[in-house]
Protein backbone atom coordinates (compact mmCIF):
# COMPACT_ATOMS: atom_id res chain seq x y z
CA UNK A 1 0.00 0.00 0.00
CA UNK A 2 1.20 3.50 -0.74
CA UNK A 3 2.24 5.53 2.24
CA UNK A 4 0.32 8.68 3.03
CA UNK A 5 2.08 11.63 1.46
CA UNK A 6 2.68 10.17 -1.99
CA UNK A 7 2.18 12.60 -4.81
CA UNK A 8 -0.14 12.36 -7.79
CA UNK A 9 0.35 14.66 -10.74
CA UNK A 10 -2.71 15.36 -12.88
CA UNK A 11 -1.81 16.40 -16.41
CA UNK A 12 -4.74 17.84 -18.33
CA UNK A 13 -4.41 17.76 -22.11
CA UNK A 14 -7.60 19.57 -23.04
CA UNK A 15 -7.46 23.14 -24.36
CA UNK A 16 -10.42 23.92 -22.11
CA UNK A 17 -8.14 23.79 -19.10
CA UNK A 18 -8.41 22.83 -15.46
CA UNK A 19 -11.87 24.25 -14.82
CA UNK A 20 -14.09 23.63 -17.82
CA UNK A 21 -12.92 20.45 -19.48
CA UNK A 22 -14.34 16.94 -19.14
CA UNK A 23 -10.75 15.69 -18.89
CA UNK A 24 -10.08 17.85 -15.83
CA UNK A 25 -13.40 16.87 -14.25
CA UNK A 26 -12.61 13.17 -14.64
CA UNK A 27 -9.05 13.63 -13.41
CA UNK A 28 -10.15 15.64 -10.40
CA UNK A 29 -12.62 12.94 -9.44
CA UNK A 30 -9.68 10.53 -9.07
CA UNK A 31 -7.29 13.02 -7.48
CA UNK A 32 -9.81 14.26 -4.92
CA UNK A 33 -10.34 10.72 -3.67
CA UNK A 34 -6.62 10.04 -3.50
CA UNK A 35 -6.28 13.17 -1.38
CA UNK A 36 -8.73 11.60 1.05
CA UNK A 37 -6.16 8.80 1.43
CA UNK A 38 -3.50 11.38 2.27
CA UNK A 39 -2.00 11.87 -1.16
CA UNK A 40 -0.75 15.28 -2.20
CA UNK A 41 -1.48 16.49 -5.70
CA UNK A 42 -0.73 19.00 -8.36
CA UNK A 43 -2.69 19.70 -11.55
CA UNK A 44 -1.07 21.12 -14.68
CA UNK A 45 -2.77 22.33 -17.83
CA UNK A 46 -0.43 21.19 -20.60
CA UNK A 47 -1.44 23.90 -23.09
CA UNK A 48 -0.56 26.54 -20.51
CA UNK A 49 2.65 24.81 -19.42
CA UNK A 50 4.00 24.60 -22.97
CA UNK A 51 3.53 28.32 -23.58
CA UNK A 52 6.68 29.27 -21.67
CA UNK A 53 10.04 27.89 -20.64
CA UNK A 54 9.07 28.44 -17.00
CA UNK A 55 5.89 26.46 -17.45
CA UNK A 56 7.73 23.62 -19.14
CA UNK A 57 10.42 23.53 -16.43
CA UNK A 58 7.72 23.44 -13.76
CA UNK A 59 6.04 20.55 -15.60
CA UNK A 60 9.29 18.56 -15.78
CA UNK A 61 10.05 19.24 -12.11
CA UNK A 62 6.61 17.98 -11.11
CA UNK A 63 7.06 14.88 -13.26
CA UNK A 64 10.25 14.15 -11.32
CA UNK A 65 8.45 14.49 -7.99
CA UNK A 66 5.35 12.43 -8.76
CA UNK A 67 4.73 8.82 -7.75
CA UNK A 68 1.75 8.63 -10.11
CA UNK A 69 1.00 10.65 -13.22
CA UNK A 70 -2.64 10.73 -14.26
CA UNK A 71 -2.86 11.89 -17.85
CA UNK A 72 -6.38 13.09 -18.67
CA UNK A 73 -7.03 14.19 -22.23
CA UNK A 74 -9.62 14.25 -24.99
CA UNK A 75 -9.21 12.47 -28.30
CA UNK A 76 -8.58 14.97 -31.09
CA UNK A 77 -8.61 13.53 -34.60
CA UNK A 78 -7.68 10.04 -33.39
CA UNK A 79 -4.81 11.27 -31.23
CA UNK A 80 -4.01 13.90 -28.60
CA UNK A 81 -4.32 17.67 -28.99
CA UNK A 82 -1.07 19.08 -30.41
CA UNK A 83 0.13 20.83 -27.21
CA UNK A 84 -0.33 17.57 -25.27
CA UNK A 85 1.90 15.76 -27.79
CA UNK A 86 4.41 18.59 -27.46
CA UNK A 87 4.41 18.13 -23.69
CA UNK A 88 4.96 14.37 -24.05
CA UNK A 89 7.88 15.03 -26.41
CA UNK A 90 9.42 17.32 -23.79
CA UNK A 91 8.86 14.85 -20.96
CA UNK A 92 10.38 11.99 -22.97
CA UNK A 93 13.43 14.11 -23.86
CA UNK A 94 13.82 15.14 -20.22
CA UNK A 95 13.53 11.58 -18.96
CA UNK A 96 16.12 10.43 -21.52
CA UNK A 97 18.74 12.77 -20.08
CA UNK A 98 17.75 13.06 -16.41
CA UNK A 99 19.68 10.99 -13.89
CA UNK A 100 16.50 9.71 -12.34
CA UNK A 101 15.90 6.00 -11.85
CA UNK A 102 12.44 6.36 -10.39
CA UNK A 103 9.68 5.02 -12.53
CA UNK A 104 6.46 6.87 -11.73
CA UNK A 105 3.26 5.10 -12.64
CA UNK A 106 1.65 6.60 -15.76
CA UNK A 107 -2.10 6.20 -16.16
CA UNK A 108 -3.96 7.57 -19.19
CA UNK A 109 -7.59 8.63 -18.79
CA UNK A 110 -8.92 9.37 -22.27
CA UNK A 111 -12.32 10.52 -23.43
CA UNK A 112 -13.71 10.99 -26.92
CA UNK A 113 -16.77 12.69 -28.39
CA UNK A 114 -17.83 9.59 -30.25
CA UNK A 115 -19.98 6.96 -28.62
CA UNK A 116 -17.46 4.13 -28.65
CA UNK A 117 -14.74 4.09 -25.98
CA UNK A 118 -12.78 1.81 -28.33
CA UNK A 119 -12.07 4.81 -30.57
CA UNK A 120 -9.43 5.73 -27.96
CA UNK A 121 -7.58 2.41 -28.35
CA UNK A 122 -5.01 3.67 -30.82
CA UNK A 123 -4.23 6.67 -28.64
CA UNK A 124 -3.87 4.39 -25.62
CA UNK A 125 -1.29 2.42 -27.58
CA UNK A 126 0.50 5.66 -28.46
CA UNK A 127 0.61 6.55 -24.76
CA UNK A 128 1.88 3.07 -23.89
CA UNK A 129 4.76 3.68 -26.29
CA UNK A 130 5.36 7.08 -24.74
CA UNK A 131 5.46 5.55 -21.24
CA UNK A 132 7.99 2.99 -22.42
CA UNK A 133 10.16 5.68 -24.04
CA UNK A 134 9.98 7.89 -20.95
CA UNK A 135 10.73 4.94 -18.61
CA UNK A 136 7.45 5.21 -16.79
CA UNK A 137 5.60 2.30 -15.31
CA UNK A 138 2.84 2.31 -17.91
CA UNK A 139 -0.22 0.19 -17.59
CA UNK A 140 -3.60 0.01 -19.17
CA UNK A 141 -5.49 3.26 -19.08
CA UNK A 142 -9.16 4.02 -18.98
CA UNK A 143 -11.01 5.00 -22.17
CA UNK A 144 -14.38 6.70 -22.18
CA UNK A 145 -16.75 7.52 -25.02
CA UNK A 146 -19.72 9.87 -25.00
CA UNK A 147 -17.52 12.95 -24.33
CA UNK A 148 -16.46 11.60 -20.95
CA UNK A 149 -19.83 11.74 -19.28
CA UNK A 150 -19.41 11.02 -15.56
CA UNK A 151 -22.15 8.42 -15.30
CA UNK A 152 -22.74 6.08 -12.37
CA UNK A 153 -20.89 3.33 -14.19
CA UNK A 154 -17.92 5.61 -14.93
CA UNK A 155 -17.83 6.78 -11.30
CA UNK A 156 -17.71 3.16 -10.19
CA UNK A 157 -14.81 2.42 -12.52
CA UNK A 158 -12.93 5.52 -11.36
CA UNK A 159 -13.45 4.50 -7.72
CA UNK A 160 -11.82 1.18 -8.60
CA UNK A 161 -9.01 3.07 -10.30
CA UNK A 162 -8.44 5.10 -7.11
CA UNK A 163 -8.19 1.92 -5.06
CA UNK A 164 -5.80 0.39 -7.59
CA UNK A 165 -3.56 3.47 -7.50
CA UNK A 166 -3.57 3.69 -3.72
CA UNK A 167 -2.94 -0.03 -3.22
CA UNK A 168 -0.42 -0.17 -6.08
CA UNK A 169 -2.46 -2.78 -7.91
CA UNK A 170 -3.26 -3.21 -11.58
CA UNK A 171 -6.41 -1.50 -12.76
CA UNK A 172 -9.07 -4.22 -12.33
CA UNK A 173 -10.32 -5.83 -15.52
CA UNK A 174 -13.94 -5.26 -14.60
CA UNK A 175 -13.28 -1.50 -14.25
CA UNK A 176 -11.80 -1.51 -17.75
CA UNK A 177 -14.59 -3.68 -19.10
CA UNK A 178 -17.37 -1.58 -17.61
CA UNK A 179 -16.02 1.59 -19.23
CA UNK A 180 -15.74 -0.11 -22.60
CA UNK A 181 -19.49 -0.45 -22.92
CA UNK A 182 -21.15 2.35 -24.92
CA UNK A 183 -23.43 4.58 -22.86
CA UNK A 184 -26.48 4.09 -25.05
CA UNK A 185 -27.60 2.54 -28.35
CA UNK A 186 -25.78 3.96 -31.33
CA UNK A 187 -28.94 5.18 -33.07
CA UNK A 188 -29.90 7.14 -29.97
CA UNK A 189 -26.49 8.78 -29.67
CA UNK A 190 -26.61 9.83 -33.33
CA UNK A 191 -30.18 11.11 -33.06
CA UNK A 192 -29.60 12.95 -29.79
CA UNK A 193 -26.21 14.30 -30.84
CA UNK A 194 -27.49 15.67 -34.14
CA UNK A 195 -30.48 17.29 -32.41
CA UNK A 196 -28.10 18.90 -29.92
CA UNK A 197 -25.95 20.34 -32.73
CA UNK A 198 -29.05 21.79 -34.44
CA UNK A 199 -30.31 23.32 -31.19
CA UNK A 200 -26.96 24.93 -30.45
CA UNK A 201 -26.68 26.28 -33.99
CA UNK A 202 -30.21 27.68 -33.77
CA UNK A 203 -29.33 29.48 -30.53
CA UNK A 204 -26.31 30.98 -32.29
CA UNK A 205 -28.47 32.00 -35.26
CA UNK A 206 -26.55 29.84 -37.75
CA UNK A 207 -28.86 26.85 -38.18
CA UNK A 208 -29.38 27.60 -41.86
CA UNK A 209 -25.64 27.97 -42.41
CA UNK A 210 -24.54 24.75 -40.69
CA UNK A 211 -23.74 23.05 -44.00
CA UNK A 212 -21.94 26.02 -45.56
CA UNK A 213 -18.99 25.18 -47.79
CA UNK A 214 -16.79 28.25 -47.49
CA UNK A 215 -13.83 26.69 -49.33
CA UNK A 216 -15.67 24.83 -52.06
CA UNK A 217 -15.15 24.27 -55.30
CA UNK A 218 -15.27 20.85 -53.50
CA UNK B 1 -5.25 21.18 -64.91
CA UNK B 2 -2.51 19.44 -62.90
CA UNK B 3 -3.55 17.62 -59.77
CA UNK B 4 -2.43 19.23 -56.54
CA UNK B 5 -0.54 17.81 -53.59
CA UNK B 6 -0.30 19.48 -50.22
CA UNK B 7 2.58 18.23 -48.06
CA UNK B 8 2.30 19.16 -44.39
CA UNK B 9 5.81 18.74 -43.06
CA UNK B 10 5.79 18.25 -39.29
CA UNK B 11 9.59 18.23 -38.80
CA UNK B 12 10.70 19.03 -35.27
CA UNK B 13 14.04 20.10 -33.82
CA UNK B 14 14.46 16.85 -31.89
CA UNK B 15 13.05 14.38 -34.40
CA UNK B 16 14.76 12.75 -37.38
CA UNK B 17 14.95 14.98 -40.48
CA UNK B 18 12.03 14.76 -42.88
CA UNK B 19 13.54 16.76 -45.72
CA UNK B 20 14.82 13.83 -47.78
CA UNK B 21 11.50 11.98 -47.65
CA UNK B 22 9.69 15.20 -48.57
CA UNK B 23 12.08 15.80 -51.46
CA UNK B 24 11.61 12.24 -52.74
CA UNK B 25 7.82 12.56 -52.66
CA UNK B 26 7.92 16.01 -54.31
CA UNK B 27 10.23 14.84 -57.09
CA UNK B 28 8.18 11.72 -57.82
CA UNK B 29 4.93 13.67 -57.92
CA UNK B 30 6.33 16.43 -60.15
CA UNK B 31 7.63 13.77 -62.55
CA UNK B 32 4.03 12.51 -62.73
CA UNK B 33 2.83 16.02 -63.58
CA UNK B 34 1.42 16.95 -60.18
CA UNK B 35 1.73 20.37 -58.56
CA UNK B 36 3.32 20.19 -55.13
CA UNK B 37 2.79 22.64 -52.30
CA UNK B 38 4.96 21.89 -49.27
CA UNK B 39 4.59 23.63 -45.93
CA UNK B 40 7.22 23.41 -43.21
CA UNK B 41 4.93 23.77 -40.23
CA UNK B 42 7.64 24.69 -37.73
CA UNK B 43 8.02 27.95 -39.64
CA UNK B 44 4.31 28.76 -39.52
CA UNK B 45 2.58 30.26 -36.53
CA UNK B 46 -0.56 28.19 -35.95
CA UNK B 47 -2.44 28.52 -32.67
CA UNK B 48 -3.68 25.30 -31.08
CA UNK B 49 -7.30 24.31 -31.63
CA UNK B 50 -9.43 25.70 -28.79
CA UNK B 51 -11.87 22.79 -28.79
CA UNK B 52 -14.67 25.38 -28.83
CA UNK B 53 -16.69 23.95 -31.77
CA UNK B 54 -17.01 27.53 -33.03
CA UNK B 55 -16.04 26.27 -36.50
CA UNK B 56 -19.23 24.19 -36.45
CA UNK B 57 -21.60 26.24 -34.30
CA UNK B 58 -20.68 29.92 -34.84
CA UNK B 59 -18.86 30.35 -38.14
CA UNK B 60 -19.71 27.10 -39.95
CA UNK B 61 -16.76 25.77 -41.90
CA UNK B 62 -14.27 28.40 -40.74
CA UNK B 63 -12.12 28.30 -37.59
CA UNK B 64 -12.75 31.19 -35.20
CA UNK B 65 -8.98 31.76 -34.96
CA UNK B 66 -7.82 34.02 -37.78
CA UNK B 67 -4.32 32.73 -38.53
CA UNK B 68 -2.49 30.40 -40.92
CA UNK B 69 -4.48 27.44 -39.58
CA UNK B 70 -7.48 28.70 -41.55
CA UNK B 71 -5.48 28.87 -44.76
CA UNK B 72 -4.21 25.31 -44.28
CA UNK B 73 -7.76 24.03 -43.79
CA UNK B 74 -8.71 25.72 -47.07
CA UNK B 75 -5.71 24.24 -48.87
CA UNK B 76 -6.62 20.76 -47.62
CA UNK B 77 -10.04 21.04 -49.25
CA UNK B 78 -8.43 22.31 -52.46
CA UNK B 79 -5.85 19.57 -52.94
CA UNK B 80 -6.14 16.12 -54.51
CA UNK B 81 -3.51 14.42 -52.36
CA UNK B 82 -2.69 15.32 -48.78
CA UNK B 83 0.61 14.09 -47.36
CA UNK B 84 1.27 14.02 -43.63
CA UNK B 85 5.07 14.03 -43.37
CA UNK B 86 6.29 13.53 -39.84
CA UNK B 87 8.95 12.22 -37.52
CA UNK B 88 7.20 9.16 -36.08
CA UNK B 89 6.42 10.19 -32.51
CA UNK B 90 5.42 7.37 -30.14
CA UNK B 91 3.98 5.69 -33.25
CA UNK B 92 2.00 8.75 -34.33
CA UNK B 93 2.51 12.32 -35.51
CA UNK B 94 4.72 15.10 -34.22
CA UNK B 95 3.07 18.01 -32.44
CA UNK B 96 4.08 20.29 -35.33
CA UNK B 97 2.01 18.22 -37.76
CA UNK B 98 -0.81 17.74 -35.29
CA UNK B 99 -1.24 21.48 -34.71
CA UNK B 100 -2.32 21.80 -38.38
CA UNK B 101 -4.45 18.64 -38.36
CA UNK B 102 -6.36 19.75 -35.26
CA UNK B 103 -7.29 22.98 -37.02
CA UNK B 104 -8.78 21.16 -40.01
CA UNK B 105 -11.98 19.97 -38.33
CA UNK B 106 -14.00 22.84 -39.84
CA UNK B 107 -13.80 20.77 -43.05
CA UNK B 108 -16.25 18.21 -41.70
CA UNK B 109 -19.74 18.65 -40.27
CA UNK B 110 -20.63 18.25 -36.60
CA UNK B 111 -23.39 15.77 -37.43
CA UNK B 112 -22.87 12.12 -36.64
CA UNK B 113 -23.40 9.10 -38.84
CA UNK B 114 -22.57 5.43 -38.63
CA UNK B 115 -19.46 4.21 -40.47
CA UNK B 116 -18.34 0.58 -40.22
CA UNK B 117 -20.23 0.17 -36.96
CA UNK B 118 -18.83 3.33 -35.37
CA UNK B 119 -19.98 6.91 -34.96
CA UNK B 120 -18.14 9.44 -37.15
CA UNK B 121 -18.79 12.90 -38.54
CA UNK B 122 -20.60 13.67 -41.81
CA UNK B 123 -18.89 15.24 -44.86
CA UNK B 124 -19.06 18.98 -45.36
CA UNK B 125 -17.68 18.90 -48.89
CA UNK B 126 -18.46 16.73 -51.89
CA UNK B 127 -14.85 15.68 -52.33
CA UNK B 128 -11.79 15.25 -50.16
CA UNK B 129 -8.13 14.53 -50.92
CA UNK B 130 -6.48 11.15 -50.82
CA UNK B 131 -4.25 10.74 -47.81
CA UNK B 132 -0.68 9.50 -47.53
CA UNK B 133 1.14 9.31 -44.20
CA UNK B 134 4.93 9.47 -44.54
CA UNK B 135 6.76 8.76 -41.32
CA UNK B 136 10.48 9.05 -40.61
CA UNK B 137 12.26 7.18 -37.83
CA UNK B 138 15.86 7.87 -36.74
CA UNK B 139 17.23 4.51 -37.77
CA UNK B 140 16.20 1.20 -39.31
CA UNK B 141 14.97 -1.41 -39.22
CA UNK B 142 11.50 -0.05 -38.64
CA UNK B 143 9.81 -1.53 -35.58
CA UNK B 144 6.83 -3.50 -36.98
CA UNK B 145 4.61 -2.54 -34.02
CA UNK B 146 5.39 1.12 -34.55
CA UNK B 147 4.73 0.76 -38.26
CA UNK B 148 1.39 -0.90 -37.59
CA UNK B 149 0.37 1.85 -35.19
CA UNK B 150 1.35 4.55 -37.68
CA UNK B 151 -0.57 2.82 -40.47
CA UNK B 152 -3.60 2.50 -38.22
CA UNK B 153 -3.40 6.20 -37.36
CA UNK B 154 -3.42 7.16 -41.05
CA UNK B 155 -6.24 4.73 -41.80
CA UNK B 156 -8.34 6.10 -38.93
CA UNK B 157 -7.67 9.67 -40.06
CA UNK B 158 -8.76 8.71 -43.56
CA UNK B 159 -12.14 7.62 -42.16
CA UNK B 160 -12.61 10.89 -40.29
CA UNK B 161 -11.45 13.02 -43.21
CA UNK B 162 -13.41 11.05 -45.83
CA UNK B 163 -10.31 10.32 -47.89
CA UNK B 164 -11.17 8.26 -50.99
CA UNK B 165 -7.90 6.32 -50.62
CA UNK B 166 -5.07 6.23 -48.13
CA UNK B 167 -1.75 4.64 -47.43
CA UNK B 168 1.19 4.94 -45.07
CA UNK B 169 4.91 4.41 -45.31
CA UNK B 170 7.80 4.73 -42.86
CA UNK B 171 11.40 5.29 -43.89
CA UNK B 172 14.49 5.52 -41.70
CA UNK B 173 16.87 8.47 -41.64
CA UNK B 174 19.65 5.89 -42.07
CA UNK B 175 18.15 4.40 -45.26
CA UNK B 176 20.04 5.20 -48.45
CA UNK B 177 18.52 7.58 -51.00
CA UNK B 178 17.47 4.81 -53.35
CA UNK B 179 15.64 2.89 -50.63
CA UNK B 180 13.78 6.05 -49.59
CA UNK B 181 12.85 6.83 -53.18
CA UNK B 182 11.59 3.31 -53.85
CA UNK B 183 9.56 3.13 -50.64
CA UNK B 184 7.90 6.48 -51.29
CA UNK B 185 7.19 5.83 -54.96
CA UNK B 186 5.59 2.53 -54.01
CA UNK B 187 3.42 4.25 -51.40
CA UNK B 188 2.43 6.96 -53.90
CA UNK B 189 1.54 4.23 -56.38
CA UNK B 190 -0.74 2.61 -53.84
CA UNK B 191 -2.53 5.80 -52.89
CA UNK B 192 -2.89 7.51 -56.29
CA UNK B 193 -2.30 4.62 -58.71
CA UNK B 194 0.87 4.37 -60.79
Amino acid sequence: MSEAGERVLLLVGSPKGLEKSSSARLGRFVVDRLRQYGWTSKAIHLHEAMRSEEGRDDLLGEVDRAAVILFAAPLYVDSLPAPAIRALESIAAHRATAANDRRPRFIPLLNCGFLEPSQNDMCQELLRRFAETARFDGGTGISLGGAGALTKRVRGALEQLVEAIHLELLVPDDALESTRKPLMPRWLYILGGNAMWRRTAAKNGVKERLRDRPYASG
Amino acid sequence: MAQRTLILDGATEQGPPTRRAGDAASTALREMGWDVDRLLLSEIDIAPCLGCFGCWMKTPGVCVIDDAGRDIARRIVDCDLLIFLTPVTFGGYSWQLKKAIDRSIPNILPFFRRVNGEVHHVKRYARYPRLLGLGVVPRGPVDPDEEELFETMVRRNAINFHSPSDDACIVAATDDDEAVRQAIEAALGRVIGS
